[in-house]
């Protein structure tokens, strides 16, 4: 089955940093093909593992493979086919960004003339300034340069750590762009993390959400954001009580969870409104009736309590 | 009685100078008269012009052998020449029989002694004034030659220094050095510190030694060009380091 | 791999600004040094000599090109190591601070090339600080003093080196001393290693340096059993090479003291940089 392909397949990752559990037995799948989103809030343990998947630290536990291969022991020849951006885009600021990606080129295992260096500026809109030193570079520069040196070698896997960070909606238009480009054109695979779900919602196929370095769910985008699996949240004054009447009528198994001032249902769109009137029946005040799509309400709640 | 006490003093004195000076058996000489003929056997000497082959040997001191030109004119003038640098004795350098017997002094004729098988006669000298640095100087003379073999001169701040002579014959006719042995004590440097740095703090176990050591000089001459009527200016030329300099 | 790497990091080193302090600031030492050593170098070299001339007439020039580079040379144990360690303190921990760790070790290259190419390019940067330090004091004592023979004062002795007999010890001499530089510069980098600012590594190594040297320089008994073993004993042991006869045991002793050092200190860093978590 080639196109099942595992590019990348983590198995039970955990890394420790002193007492906080960063990456808690975290598993996961990379088809060849695959522009894979990777969410998570601000903290979840995206970076962590992206540093994993790039040897920048060591699991404490776990097995990470590559192109098939165990990280640990083919690294170099891994990291020929592994482009990459981590968090902030860092570059040797008293260089030139063409210079920057010389160097780069050179110990990329691939030698590709300046010829391709200055394609690869091109792509990302910077060849009119491949001469002038990055600390004269504003962020979204520095952003695509992070973006053209991750791509500047070719690689089969691309691993996009946050890299719309700091752009205009116009540079952030183009990074999507180009994402599918890669994918669709050139057959790339694409690793893409963020703390934006519409941005994952946009250009990957598969996805999966993380959270205190723990999965949280996995699965097809389009399944995940299927309509019909609506999320009602639900806003009651007294909530406790109500949540006492609901957990002992014929809405129980529908109440998935409950915070401080709301409950949210998985339930139809047809259901909305008998949930009201029983609730209501029930002398409580509903303040609020939101329906989202589960996954959104899911993934802000979590944004939330992370910020 | 008193006329033969006077005799008797007068008799004890002679017999103690004679005791002193020569011995009471030895042959008394006339010690001016050596000196005199030593001068004269010097003023046929104008000038010259020598290489000197300088060895050093002073225990702190290591110093590669060197050579330098030396030039000299009547009465002590001294001027050298050196390619690399030179260190030479400061005292004795100038060393010239008409220079030191030309201030006022007393000499004592002390009797004949052998000097590297060369029969000697030792006459004392004791300048007369306070302005000479010379306290006293030993002169052992070759009276055959009219030579100075030794000399043993002490100074005032400086101390006692010694110069051993072998001559050669020059152009048949002049006697001139050609090995002086200079003998000295030179006092052990006292350095300021900073200059020794870490180095020797590692040595610091070791005892820091003082006090004065006694220094040879060597120095061969050769190439004499004897009376070339050396023109004065050559002895007060640039290279004013030298021994007029030092001595001032 | 190692080749491209060192290139790099060469490359990144003579990029940088502060990596020209210290070739300005020798460069300016020396003229300063040397200018002053006109003026009063005379005068100095007479106090220090003021014993021998009581003894002896001195002919020719001894405040040459040699001395002053011999004087030059004594700067070395500490204000050269400053200028060592503001680049050897920023290889590794420069990096971390900008960032580029990121970029530069997930590459196909391993840890141990990296920091070995970083090694072997700080210390060819100390090399040629070195030599640039044997370039310009001798050849501006060359051109303002010229040469002549060497005297060297020790604390109880005194050398006079024939010119022709200088030389060869001037480039064992900064041989010598460009290995005690690299003792420095593996320390620095040592302490690179550690943290993730460069200011770090340079105080933690001036620190070290400069407490050696205290060390060394007191004369109480429990210092004196340790002097033996800091490092900074052995950075003059050059000077050995201006003694006649050479005590090469002694040199060889040294260098192999001192390039046990550098091998420790290397191995260390590269114990710590491979199992490093790459988390700036």
């Amino acid at each position: 089955m080639n196109s099942e392909e595992k590019i990348i397949e983590v198995s039970d990752l955990t890394k420790d940093f002193k007492e906080v559990k960063a990456v808690d037995s975290l598993s996961l799948n990379v088809i060849r093909g695959d522009v894979f989103g990777f969410l998570g809030p601000n903290g979840a343990g995206k970076s962590t593992t992206i540093r994993l998947l790039l040897t920048l630290i060591k699991p404490g536990a776990g097995t990470i493979k590559i192109f098939n291969k165990h990280l640990i022991s083919e690294r170099k020849s891994i990291l020929k086919d592994v482009g990459a951006i981590i968090e902030n885009p860092d570059f040797y600021m008293y260089l030139s960004a063409f210079k920057n990606l010389e160097i780069l080129n050179r110990i990329s295992g691939r030698e590709i003339g300046s010829k391709r260096i200055m394609e690869t500026l091109e792509i990302v809109g910077l060849s009119e300034r491949a001469d002038s030193k990055v600390k004269t570079y504003s962020h979204g520069m520095k952003q695509r340069l992070g973006i053209a040196q991750a791509l500047l070698h070719d690689p089969e896997l691309i691993i996009l750590d946050e890299p719309t960070t700091g752009l205009d909606p116009q540079g952030m238009k183009e990074i999507r762009d180009l994402i599918t480009f890669l994918c669709k054109e050139k057959n790339k695979t694409i690793f893409l993390s963020s703390h934006i779900l519409s941005e994952v919602e946009q250009v990957a196929n598969r996805m999966i959400i993380i959270n205190k370095g723990k999965k949280i769910v996995e699965g097809n985008v389009r399944d995940l954001l299927n309509a019909s699996d609506l999320k009602v949240s639900v806003e009651v004054l007294e909530i406790e009580n109500a949540e006492q009447l609901i957990r002992q009528s014929q809405w129980a198994d529908k109440l998935i969870s409950r915070n401080e001032h709301t409950m949210i249902f998985n339930i139809q769109t047809d259901e909305i409104a008998n949930l009201n009137k029983y609730l209501v029946e029930n002398n409580f005040s509903v303040t609020a009736i939101v329906p989202t799509k589960s996954l959104e309400t899911y993934f802000l709640k979590i944004t939330e309590e992370a910020v | 009685m008193k006329t033969s006490a006077l005799k008797q003093i007068i008799f004890l004195l002679v017999f103690i100078i004679l005791l002193s000076v020569n011995g009471l058996f030895s042959q008394t000489k006339d010690p001016d008269v050596i000196l005199n003929s030593v001068k004269e056997a010097f003023t046929v000497i104008e000038d010259y012009e020598v290489d000197v082959h300088i060895k050093i040997d002073v225990e702190f001191l290591k110093v590669p052998e060197g050579d330098a030109k030396l030039y000299f004119k009547q009465p002590n003038k001294i001027h050298v020449e050196s390619e690399k640098f030179a260190l030479l004795p400061k005292q004795g350098l100038d060393f010239s029989p008409l220079a030191l017997l030309d201030d006022k002094y007393t000499a004592i004729y002390e009797g004949d002694t052998t000097i590297n098988g060369i029969q000697t006669c030792v006459v004392k000298i004791i300048p007369i004034g306070s302005d000479s640095d010379v306290i006293l100087s030993t002169l052992w003379i070759d009276q055959t030659r009219d030579l100075i073999m030794k000399v043993e001169s002490s100074r005032k701040p400086t101390g006692t220094y010694t110069i051993e002579f072998t001559y050669e014959k020059y152009q048949d006719k002049y006697d001139l050095p050609s090995l002086m042995h200079f003998s000295f004590t030179v006092d052990r440097m006292r350095l300021p510190k900073g200059m020794g740095g870490q180095l020797e703090a590692e040595n610091g176990k070791a005892k820091e030694k003082t006090g004065p050591v006694i220094g040879n000089v060597y120095l061969n001459y050769s190439n004499y060009i004897v009376n070339q009527n050396l023109p004065d200016d050559l002895f007060d030329g640039p290279k004013k380091e030298g021994i007029k300099e030092e001595n001032k | 791999m190692i080749r491209p790497l060192v290139q790099i990091e060469l490359y990144k080193i003579f990029k940088k600004w502060r990596t020209y302090i210290g070739f300005i600031a020798i460069g300016g030492l020396v003229i300063i040094i040397e200018t002053a050593m006109l003026f009063e170098g005379q005068k100095s070299l007479d106090f220090m000599t003021r014993n021998l001339r009581d003894s002896f007439a001195f002919f020719g020039n001894l405040l040459n090109g040699f001395l002053i580079s011999y004087l030059i040379l004594n700067m070395l144990a500490v204000h050269i190591p400053f200028l060592i360690t503001l680049v050897a303190g920023d290889l590794l921990a420069g990096e971390a601070t900008a960032g580029t760790y990121r970029i530069l070790l997930t590459r196909p290259v391993s840890r141990f090339q990296v920091v070995w190419s970083k090694f072997l390019a700080g210390n060819i940067y100390t090399l040629s600080l070195v030599i640039w330090l044997g370039i310009v004091s001798l050849g501006i004592g060359a051109i303002m003093f010229g040469f002549g023979e060497l005297i060297v004062i020790g604390k109880d002795s005194i050398i006079i080196l024939d010119r022709a007999d200088v030389l060869w010890r001037f480039l064992f001499a900064y041989a010598f001393a460009a290995l005690g530089m690299s003792v420095v510069c593996s320390l620095a980098f040592f302490f690179s290693s550690l943290v993730e600012n460069a200011i770090g590594p340079i105080i933690a190594t001036m620190s070290v340096i400069i407490v050696f040297i205290i060390i060394s320089a007191i004369n109480i008994e429990i210092f004196r059993t340790i002097r033996p073993y800091l490092f900074t004993n052995y950075i003059l042991s050059w000077r050995l090479l201006f003694d006649t006869p050479v005590d090469t045991a002694k040199i060889v002793e040294a260098v192999i003291i001192l390039l046990g050092h550098i091998v420790v200190l290397f191995g260390i860093t590269a114990i710590i940089f491979k199992r490093k978590d790459i988390l700036s």
